[in-house]
């Protein structure tokens, strides 16, 4: 059989599982976990693709590096995000900044 | 032989635990409970990369997602939350649930098919690189990427600070 493809089948379950957060969750930080999912499937993909390819290896694994400190990049301003919103809204829910002033 | 059986026992145990955490941050009614899922799935996800012979990527995966971006998540669930459960008791919802169902279809049905048409043969073992390979490619060929990645995280960074800052005496 094709390794690749079990992998790869992995990857678009983990892209599944966090878009699904990322529509159904109600709060800001549980989107944020649906990304985090997300983006690990990708960086899964994209090792996957590299190891198992004629692709450069050194190519796909640090491309994986990148989305990994990508994530950590995005994390932290989220978090900034939440902060602001929890404050001036009074929750962290994605609801209450979608609200008109009226 | 064994070693092939072995190979596809390890893969199915680290796909277990990857999918059944990725479940559980999905699914949990509670957000921190969610977060453990998805420290539970990343470990999985790390399991997987060893089984690829990328064993600096798996590395890094415990030290900056498991160390790094579930800490920030654990401080955002308790910078914030106004109850025990962080707002997500009453579930998504029917609506709430189809609405993602839906959305998940659309790059799902596109993907899938174009796997089990257009997948490529790869090779049945990963390739071997050693980790000083990555170091000269990031020093080599890789160093632009390399330097940007820096300046998104100091900007990341500072841009946290300047929106979480609250001046003295604002309120």
């Amino acid at each position: 059989m094709n390794p690749i493809l079990y992998y790869q089948a992995v990857a678009v379950v983990l892209l599944g599982l966090g878009l699904y957060a990322l529509v159904a969750r109600r709060t800001l930080v549980g989107m944020l976990i649906g990304v985090e999912l997300m983006l690990n499937g990708a960086g899964l993909s994209i090792v996957a693709a590299a190891q198992l390819t004629p692709m450069d290896a050194v190519l796909g694994q640090l491309g994986a590096l990148l989305v990994m400190g990508l994530a950590a990049a995005e994390a932290t301003l989220v978090l900034a995000i939440v902060l602001v919103v929890s404050k001036r809204f009074g929750d962290a829910s994605a609801d209450a900044p979608a609200e008109l002033k009226g | 032989m064994n070693e092939l059986y072995l190979g596809q026992i390890a893969f199915a145990f680290y796909t277990l635990i990857a999918l059944a955490g990725g479940v559980t941050a999905v699914s949990a009614a509670s957000l921190v409970r969610a977060m453990l899922g998805l420290v539970v799935s990343l470990f999985g996800v790390a399991g997987l990369y060893l089984l690829l012979l990328a064993e600096f990527v798996a590395l890094m995966q415990i030290l900056i997602y498991v160390g790094a971006v579930t800490v920030l998540i654990f401080f955002a669930i308790m910078l914030t939350r106004a109850s025990a459960d962080g707002g997500e008791a009453e579930g998504p919802g029917f609506a709430g649930s189809l609405r993602g169902i839906l959305v998940v279809l659309v790059p799902c049905g596109i993907l899938v098919p174009f796997l089990a048409v257009y997948g490529v043969a790869g090779f049945p073992t990963p390739k071997n690189v050693d980790p000083a390979q990555l170091g000269a490619g990031l020093l080599g060929p890789f160093t632009l990427a390399f330097e940007l990645i820096s300046v998104v995280l100091l900007a990341a960074m500072a841009g946290a600070v300047l929106l979480a800052f609250e001046k003295r005496g604002a309120k």
